[in-house]
């Protein structure tokens, strides 16, 4: 019952946040509207001061246990002819998101590209606007889902957990995700819900959309009372930040089930401490999260099939030995048994032992195991 | 060695017959091109070493236009240079192997045997003959029509006709098989190009289809006519030193009808005709005050007991010392007559000391350019030979000795380039200019070096922009005035232009209109196969086409990097005035503001300080 009050305490204080946060943003953002004007007005070219983002400034904050950026910055300045295209596509992209954020509509990072051409402000691709949204990121050190900017969601959740959504026209809605065998998109409407109730808990993130779909089958959500999140490969932002809110609100732990090989382990990686990409960012790790399998030991201890590793494998796998997260314990030692065997063995391989073998064997084995590390 | 017996069985004619893919006549699209090539090269050297602007009008015209290619095509060149003397016309078109072009100086054609072979492949194709109109004086027009005799290579006359006429030139006209749907590409190419690396001629060429291509000269003054002039130590092999020597030791003048003017002249008997007594009665009067040359030349009528009329019927071909035989051809009756000769006669010593040739030291120093007195004298000492040795009386190994002796002397003098005929950087860029009117263009002739011997000069343009149409670099590749069309994967001059990074000189190689002009004068040009389509890559000529192509692109890259900063600052000012509204707009919804900042100054002083920087450029153009 305690721990159902909290929830309720939570709620509010997260409620109160998400109105602070959105004017904070709403605040900066006119803030850096503001000063362009006035620069223009006193005929002065203004500039905006964007962290730099390149691998020399990129630190590993061992007491966040994540990657953040250093202290340096780069101006990108209307009055340099090379930078003023830049220049004004980050200054429109504040005024899109001030927008967005103002008629809470979310856009798609291809809307995104797409609204700019309302504006002649001819980005050449999607790569090209996609890197603005992160430069817009650094300089206002928010994610781009704050400001209602988005990617295409291939990510998905199932389980008993109810939500309400906070959106527009849905607003004070509840929903039960375990009503829909097929699970429910991880969109902005369900990153900006709040997190009403659930009786699960565990949360298992689960790298591959076919095995998603066998535990809910087999009923994992129920037999071990959790909740299943597809990670659709590399975890998306919009399911970090879930797979967080689960942990920091719901306190629930979360274990983490991929492929067999060095990029399984650098998925489960990146959702307990970020990515290098994503450094200029905080709030997106789940420091707490476990790696469950499946490890390079259990191909030899559960007798997996496997396949070869390929070169750019190799390659991997001696480049992640360099990261500092991977100098010590599990995921140390995991990295040199791939890199010794070199095989690596997919969720898929258990179906070899009969297709149920990976629930009713494989997975409880290795839950009772996290318990002690 | 039966291929050697077989050949000297068969007259030159039958040989070049039974070779003629050697000459260019492989096949109909080759052999019109190369019959093209062959008629309008002789006639513009024939007007450059007259001194006269070429005026060349071409026509090539289906037999019967109704028929597939390959078939019959009429193939006419016109000029209006010094024409053939009537006399000579039968032999200079109707046998091979008989040519005027001997002598080192640089000329398109080598030994002028390219059009006699064109004739010879239009009667071996279609069995009709040659046409030849040819007026030297301005006066009369001789019309010739005739055909090869290939087994006893003479001219066979068919048909021939005087008519007064004041248009002095020449005009060849032949039938034979081509294929002009394949080959008419590279002609029209030719004739373009020919017109760019010529701008002094006007050339006109009325195609079968009925198009005409009309290239106006373009300047006025022709180039100064090429020297000739004797050959360099360097580059001389054991046969050519023999074959110099013969012409040496033999060094029977050639008697045409200048010479005998000469000797008319000496004598004082200019005006009458005169018996044999009544010339050799005079000469024994002024011997001593005679020239050489006269003296040799009435030794010869001596023997021959000539007059002067029958002297201008024959031609020397031997003085046979050992034998005593003088053997000579004799026009009047086409044959070859000998007359003895009388050892005991004063004339006879004459021209034996003629013929026993005279010391080596002179020798050299006569025969050979860069080598004078002193140098000969140096020479004999480092090859170890007597200075006063006889030529006349040089064994076969002393040939090799001198031969190989002369090719590594150090001490000669670098070949004289006064026997070559650039085009010059005033003409060339002028032809540059008008064929293509550039945005840019700049030529350089670099000063004359030398491979082997032979001495060249390269001379290149560069152009870039205006009317240029095509992308990517063009190279337009010349010598001695020749354009060449084929084989152009394997030229030196290629090699060097792919050689080069254009980005360093502000290029984008693929799509720029840039054209590179080359132009290699040589003495001899070393072509890398027979075809003569391609410049070997000596590394003396790739230097010197290397330091010429740099030269230019240096003088490009200065012209880029204006043009590029001009370019810039237009594209500069362009973008303020894109998107500094644009900022002004968002900047303004963003602030919530409600009038938008003033900041229209501020495009109007960035493109003012734009305009004030082109200003300056074009001042300093001025």
């Amino acid at each position: 019952m305690a721990k159902k009050v909290t929830k309720k305490v939570t709620k509010k204080v997260d409620k109160k946040e998400k109105i602070d946060k959105s004017k904070k943003l709403i605040n900066l953002l006119k803030n850096h509207g503001a000063q362009v004007y006035e620069d223009l007005e006193n005929g002065e070219f203004p500039k905006f001061s964007i962290p730099n983002r390149s691998i020399s400034n990129i630190i590993y904050d061992k007491k966040l246990r994540q990657y953040i950026l250093g202290t340096n910055t780069s101006l990108r300045s209307a009055r340099n002819s090379s930078q003023l295209r830049s220049f004004t596509q980050l200054l429109w992209l504040a005024f899109f998101a001030n927008k967005l954020t103002h008629e809470k509509k979310s856009s798609t990072l291809r809307d995104v590209y797409y609204s700019s051409q309302a504006f002649a402000i001819d980005f050449e691709d999607q790569q090209e606007s996609d890197n603005i949204i992160v430069d817009l990121e650094a300089v206002l050190s928010q994610p781009r889902e704050d400001f209602y900017v988005f990617p295409e969601e291939r990510s998905s959740i199932f389980g008993d957990l109810t939500i309400e959504y906070t959106i527009p026209g849905y607003e004070g809605k509840t929903q039960n995700l375990s009503s829909h065998p097929d699970g429910y998109a991880i969109g902005p409407s369900m990153t900006s819900a709040q997190l009403a109730d659930t009786s699960a808990e565990l949360v298992i993130a689960i790298e591959k959309g076919g095995l998603f779909t066998r535990f809910v089958e087999e009923q994992v959500d129920k037999k071990f009372k959790s909740i299943i999140i597809n990670t659709g490969g590399q975890a998306p932002r919009s399911t970090r930040t879930l797979l967080k809110r689960l942990h920091d609100e719901m306190g629930l732990p979360v274990v983490i089930l991929t492929d067999g090989d060095v990029y399984g382990e650098h998925i489960a990686m990146v959702i307990k401490s970020g990515s290098a990409n994503a450094a200029h960012l905080k709030g997106l790790t789940v420091p707490d999260a476990k790696w469950m399998g499946v490890w390079a030991t259990d191909i030899d201890k559960f007798k997996l099939p496997t396949i070869p590793m390929t070169e750019s494998d190799i390659k991997r796998c001696y480049d992640l030995l360099k990261d500092p997260r991977y100098q010590e314990g599990l995921w140390k030692r995991e990295l040199e048994v791939f890199i010794k065997i070199k095989r690596k063995a997919e969720l898929e391989a258990f179906s070899k032992y009969g297709l149920t073998n990976i629930t009713e064997k494989y997975l409880p084995k290795k839950l009772e195991e996290s318990k002690s590390y | 060695m039966s291929s050697k017996e077989t050949f000297n069985q068969i007259s030159p004619s039958e040989f070049f017959y039974r070779n003629r893919d050697l000459a260019g006549f492989s096949n109909p699209t080759r052999s019109l091109y190369t019959a093209v090539r062959e008629f309008v090269e002789n006639s513009l050297d024939a007007c450059d070493h007259s001194g006269i602007l070429p005026n060349i009008h071409m026509t090539i015209k289906a037999v019967d236009p109704e028929k597939p290619d390959p078939k019959q095509y009429i193939l006419t060149v016109k000029d209006n240079g010094p024409g053939i003397p009537s006399k000579h016309v039968p032999l200079a078109f109707g046998t091979v192997l008989y040519g005027s072009k001997f002598g080192l100086k640089q000329a398109r054609g080598m030994f002028g045997l390219g059009a006699t072979m064109a004739i010879l492949y239009g009667q071996i194709t279609t069995n009709k003959p040659v046409k030849v109109k040819s007026n030297a004086d301005g006066k009369t027009r001789f019309d010739f029509e005739m055909k090869l005799d290939i087994q006893k290579n003479k001219p066979v006359i068919m048909k021939k006709q005087e008519t007064p006429s004041t248009e002095q030139g020449l005009s060849v006209s032949i039938v034979l098989d081509g294929d002009y749907a394949k080959a008419g590409t590279k002609i029209r190419d030719y004739v373009y190009q020919t017109s760019l690396i010529t701008p002094y001629a006007t050339i006109t060429f009325d195609d079968p289809k009925g198009e005409k291509f009309h290239h106006k000269a373009i300047i006025r003054s022709m180039p100064p006519a090429p020297t000739v002039i004797a050959p360099h130590p360097y580059g001389i092999d054991v046969e050519t030193i023999r074959r110099m020597l013969v012409d040496t030791h033999y060094q029977i003048p050639n008697v045409d009808d200048k010479m005998i003017e000469k000797v008319r002249k000496e004598l004082g008997m200019s005006k009458k005709k005169f018996t044999y007594d009544e010339i050799m009665k005079k000469t024994e009067k002024k011997w001593k005050s005679l020239t050489r040359p006269v003296r040799v030349v009435i030794s010869l009528m001596s023997f021959l007991e000539a007059d002067f009329e029958k002297l201008q019927r024959i031609r020397i071909e031997d003085v046979d010392l050992r034998n005593n035989k003088l053997t000579y051809w004799d026009y009047s009756t086409s044959q070859t007559l000998v007359a003895d000769m009388d050892v005991e006669s004063p004339y006879y010593k004459q021209l034996a000391n003629t013929v026993q040739g005279e010391s080596l030291t002179h020798f050299l120093n006569k025969r050979f350019q860069r080598v004078g007195p002193t140098a000969a004298l140096e020479f004999c000492k480092f090859a170890k030979f007597k200075p006063e040795t006889r030529i006349g009386n040089m064994t076969d190994q002393e040939l090799v000795k001198l031969s190989d002796a002369l090719q590594t002397y150090e001490g000669f003098r670098s070949p004289d380039p006064t026997c070559l005929a650039p085009l010059g950087d005033g003409p060339l860029e002028k032809g540059i200019e008008r064929r293509f009117e550039p945005d840019f263009m700049a030529v350089v002739q670099r000063t004359a070096s030398a491979y082997s011997g032979f001495p060249f000069v390269i001379e290149m343009g560069i152009a870039y922009g205006g009317k240029i149409e095509t992308r990517g670099t063009t190279v337009y590749r010349f010598a001695n005035r020749i354009p060449l069309l084929y084989d152009e994967g394997s030229d030196v001059v290629l090699k060097v232009v792919k050689d080069t990074d254009w980005n360093r000189y502000k290029v984008k190689n693929d799509s720029a209109p840039l054209i590179i002009v080359s132009h290699i004068c040589s003495t001899r040009v070393p072509y890398k196969t027979v075809g003569k389509e391609n410049v070997a890559d000596r590394p003396e000529i790739e230097k010197e086409l290397r330091l010429a192509l740099q030269f230019l692109s240096r003088k490009l890259s200065g012209y880029m990097s204006k043009k590029g900063q001009a370019e810039m600052a237009k594209k500069r000012a362009n973008l303020y005035s894109k998107y500094l509204p644009l900022v002004a707009q968002f900047c303004t919804e963003l602030s919530g503001n409600k009038k938008e900042p003033n900041y229209k100054q501020m495009i109007k002083e960035e493109i003012a300080i734009n305009n004030a920087g082109e200003n300056k450029e074009v001042e300093k153009n001025g």
